[in-house]
């Protein structure tokens, strides 16, 4: 099924509040680290990927034109995919996508947002149509506390339990972040802050939600060919996934959520991956709000529905544990959120070949990499391994 | 034909602040001091202007700071005389690439202190070619229009 | 590149400023095309759409709002930004990496619901520089004007002709949007919008959804007796600030050069048999012609003025009315891979070429001056 594709470095910016760079410096930024890591130059690039949230988020309009010398597109094709949040795994589909037809080489993808410019959950809730859910939507926090809300009433899960399952989910994010350079969020915060934060949207509290971030991401994706001449290991595609369901929130079940089931699905059967929760060494899971991460695991198969909470208490997603997720702090502590799918899957591909440092996970082998977008409705899945 | 369905009228209306970074912090602090400022590229060693913090083609970061002539020449120009919502200017105006001495690339700015009632009047003065200078403007609070324009020599 | 790939079917919205709700309008144009071909949703193997946020009625994340009207429930489906010629190259690649047998491409622009044209691609521009100076596509187009009379000697009579061809070309298309005679006096004395251009020389804003399916060789050959295939494609963004550029010579050359090679054109100006190239601003048809090596450099104008790119031309070039009669902004590029689809096959109808058509070409541009040219070559 096409050619074969390989990562062959990444670049990420130090994330955060970053008016120190304008948002093409910034964008440079990580476009350079990449070449760096890979030991590539702008010259051996044959094509370009990138997308960010919408417009308004910085209030810059097809900002590839305004952003095309950072992302060193200038003489060369480009493709812009936006796919809202999930648009940084949706980047790096398109770069395997492009290079797996055999129309190019060597493609570059790269994600960005610079979220403190604009205000971010002003511009979510214009994801809503303006018919009917934008005047109910409380931007992002809004539509997944309903989402959590329901999960935690199907599988009854008692509201102490759910607390400090939650609680124990951001404490791993948070302590994580601070092994991983490039993250935004750096808090050293006890279990007992964590629970006792106040409410945002019930049952999101302050410690259960991500930040918003500036921050970029550049991935360099190679065909095989190119890929075995290199003299560093690259991490080798082995599976994607990607689906959506309606814009109206209410129109499909979001607990068995069956978006998340068939992306990791498509993924699993190109992978040949079985038992996710055995077979995978490590998962990138986006997750903006720590129920959110519970409720994927669920769909993702790396435990039974219903069973997320009481699994997250005795640590098997924590480090030392059966898989470990989101080693990098994840999106509770890093979210610019045009480059947050892209960091997902960079992070897997330097798991996969030993470049993540004080996070690494060791001998990770296979990863998985995700992120959802729209109003709750997409998941997209990219999954890497150190073998072909 | 009469409506037969309502429409919904609604504007989005987003604050932003946005961040200028070190370079362009530098260029428009340049505009409030009278000085046009650019960054020459050491690799093909062309001044870039606005000052950039690298260079579009060869990559490399800049900081070789020059300041460039307030005079230069018309490269092209345009009346405008029509308006949309959120236009940043009143029409008429006169927009123009400018390449100001010292520099290679073009400056993006207004034309103006001249009659721009028609189109006639407006090519009496200005044509591809002219001379032109920098016009400051009195308050000068590091903006693009710190310059108020660019007028015929 | 395993194979090739294949458009099976076209289908393009009622031209009608339509009062159907976007999702509906959207529904529509995807469900014309299923019917055109004769199968259900759950034949489709993947979907990319078209649409941008800021042509797109103030609705953020474009695709989140019409993924079920273009029939993505439960699929894998993705979106591309601001050029829908950008979504037809993603739909090709998803079926030659072989993950897909079918691919549905749709473009959408519903621009009667839109600020103007320029109120949106003035957000185009940086908020430092260029923006509060009041540049958008169509005072950069001035500049560019400007600057193409001046160099060639390109009359504004000769500008003013392509408006008068393209308009008379879409009173043979029941989808234009603009349907009106005019003559060369009629477009030079219409209102100056950025001087030289005046109203007529700019586009319109119009509403328009196109959907095309495309599929992987042998499936291709068993939904369709006349597939048109993909055989060329090229791409080239320009430097950003328009002071760095030379307006007159962007990289539509590197696009064009880079697709005829992919198709094997070796004279394109004698192979090509029809050009659909987008034309927001009527001197642009000219400019790009000669980019694109229809004819010489400087020639534009000449060109034109010996009726080569008439509808009974030798080349004729935008017979369905072009962009100057039909803008839905995001959608345009792949109108003309629509158009250019119908005239390979003989489906034009009225404004079907006088000639046969086995190689045609369909153009897209964005940006400023166009900084964002792509080119597709399709041939039976």
């Amino acid at each position: 099924m096409g050619r074969a594709v390989a990562i062959m470095g990444t670049g990420q910016t130090h994330h955060g509040k970053r008016f120190d760079v304008s948002y093409p410096e910034l964008v440079r930024e990580a476009v350079q680290r990449a070449f760096e890591d890979s030991g590539l130059s702008p010259e051996d690039v044959d094509a370009v990927v990138t997308g960010t949230m919408p417009s308004m988020m910085e209030g810059i309009a097809l900002n590839h034109l305004y952003l095309a010398d950072a992302i060193q597109v200038v003489g060369k094709p480009l493709l812009k995919t936006e796919t809202c949040g999930s648009t940084g795994m949706s980047v790096a589909h398109t770069a395997f996508y492009w290079v797996a037809a055999g129309l190019a080489d060597v493609v570059l993808a790269v994600g960005f947002e610079k979220m403190y410019e604009g205000d971010s959950q002003a511009t979510m809730t214009t994801v809503a149509d303006p018919w009917i859910q934008r005047s109910f939507v409380a931007g992002a926090p809004g539509i997944f506390a309903m989402q959590s809300n329901m999960w935690i009433d199907r599988h009854h899960i008692p509201a102490e339990r759910l607390r400090e399952a939650a609680a124990v989910i951001s404490l791993r994010n948070h302590d994580d972040a601070f092994d991983n350079p490039y993250a935004h969020i750096k808090a050293r915060i006890s279990l007992e802050e964590i629970k006792d934060s106040r409410i945002v949207t019930y049952p999101i509290r302050r410690w259960d939600v991500c930040p918003n971030s500036d921050g970029a991401c550049a991935v360099l994706f190679m065909s095989e060919h190119k890929a075995k001449q290199m003299a560093n290991p690259p991490a080798w595609i082995k599976g994607v996934g990607y689906r959506g369901d309606e814009s109206y929130l209410g129109d499909s079940d979001k607990v068995r959520w069956n978006t998340a089931i068939d992306a990791a699905k498509e993924a699993y059967h190109q992978a040949g991956i079985v038992n996710p929760r055995r077979e995978l060494d490590v998962a990138e899971v986006y997750n903006p709000f720590t129920f959110m991460e519970l409720l994927l695991y669920e769909c993702f198969g790396f435990c039974d529905f219903g069973e997320a909470c009481d699994l997250a208490l005795q640590g098997t997603f924590s480090r030392g544990g059966d898989l470990p997720c989101d080693p990098s702090g994840g999106v509770l502590c890093t979210n610019p959120i045009g480059a947050t799918g892209l960091i997902r899957v960079a992070e897997a591909a330097m798991q996969v070949t030993g470049k993540a440092g004080a996070h690494q996970v060791d001998g990770a082998q296979l990863a998985l990499a995700h992120a959802m977008g729209g109003v709750s409705q997409f998941n997209g899945i990219m999954i890497v391994g150190s073998q072909q | 034909m009469t409506k037969e369905y309502r429409t919904l009228h609604t504007t989005v209306n987003l604050p932003y602040e946005l961040a200028f970074g070190a370079t362009l912090t530098r260029f428009f602090d340049g505009l409030s001091a009278e000085k046009i400022l650019g960054t020459r590229c050491p690799k093909c060693s062309r001044v870039l202007v606005p000052a950039r913090s690298f260079c579009p083609r060869c990559f490399i970061d800049l900081d070789d700071w020059v300041e460039v002539g307030q005079t230069g020449t018309v490269e092209t120009w345009s009346l405008v005389s029509y308006e949309y919502i959120g236009m940043a200017k009143t029409p008429p105006y006169i927009t123009g690439l400018i390449r100001l001495d010292g520099a290679d690339v073009s400056f993006t700015h207004l034309i103006g202190g001249i009659d721009m009632s028609s189109i006639d009047q407006v090519q009496s003065r200005l044509a591809i070619g002219t001379r032109v200078k920098a016009v400051w403007a009195t308050e000068k609070p590091g903006s693009i229009f710190d310059i108020e324009y660019f007028v015929p020599i | 590149m395993s194979g090739r790939v294949g458009i099976v079917a076209a289908a393009e919205s009622s031209p009608a400023i339509t009062q159907d709700n976007m999702m509906d309008a959207v529904y529509k144009v995807t469900k014309e095309l299923l019917n055109k071909v004769g199968i259900d949703r759950d034949d489709v193997g993947t979907i990319v759409t078209a649409a941008s946020d800021v042509f797109h009625s103030g609705i953020s994340c474009a695709n989140s709002y019409y993924w079920e009207a273009s029939g993505g429930f439960l699929k894998n489906a993705s979106r591309q930004d601001g050029d829908s010629l950008f979504a037809f190259l993603y739909g090709c690649l998803r079926v030659l990496s072989g993950h897909f047998e079918t691919a549905m491409v749709i473009a959408l622009t519903k621009g009667s619901e839109n600020p103007e044209n320029d109120t949106v691609t003035s957000l185009y521009a940086d908020p430092f520089y260029h923006r509060p100076l009041g540049i958008n596509e169509t005072t950069a187009a001035a500049l560019q004007m400007r600057q193409y009379m001046e160099r060639y000697g390109i009359t504004a009579e000769q500008c003013a002709l392509v408006t008068v061809k393209n308009l008379r070309n879409a009173l043979f298309n029941p989808y234009a949007h603009i349907r009106k005679s005019v003559t060369v006096d009629e477009v030079l004395n219409s209102k100056a919008t950025a001087d030289p251009l005046t109203t007529l020389q700019c586009a319109p804003k119009s509403d328009g959804m196109v959907a095309v399916l495309l599929a992987a060789e042998d499936t291709a050959k068993a939904l369709t007796d006349h597939p048109v295939w993909f055989r060329g494609y090229g791409s080239a963004m320009d430097t950003y600030t328009l002071g760095d550029r030379d307006l007159l010579r962007g990289t539509l050359p590197q696009a064009a050069q880079a697709a005829y090679t992919m198709a094997r054109l070796e004279k394109p100006s004698e192979e090509v048999d029809v050009a659909e190239i987008s034309e927001p601003y009527g001197f642009q048809e000219l400019l790009w012609c000669e980019q694109l090596g229809l004819c010489a450099e400087g020639k534009g104008g000449r060109l034109i003025d010996s009726g080569t790119t008439h509808l009974d031309g030798r080349l004729p070039v935008n017979p369905s009315g072009g962009v100057l009669a039909t803008n839905p902004y995001v959608a345009r590029g792949l109108y003309r891979v629509a158009e250019a689809y119908w005239q390979i096959t003989g489906k034009a109808g009225e404004h079907q070429v006088k000639k046969s058509v086995h190689t045609a070409l369909a153009h897209s541009t964005h940006g400023f001056a166009g900084q964002s040219h792509t080119v597709v070559i399709l041939g039976d």
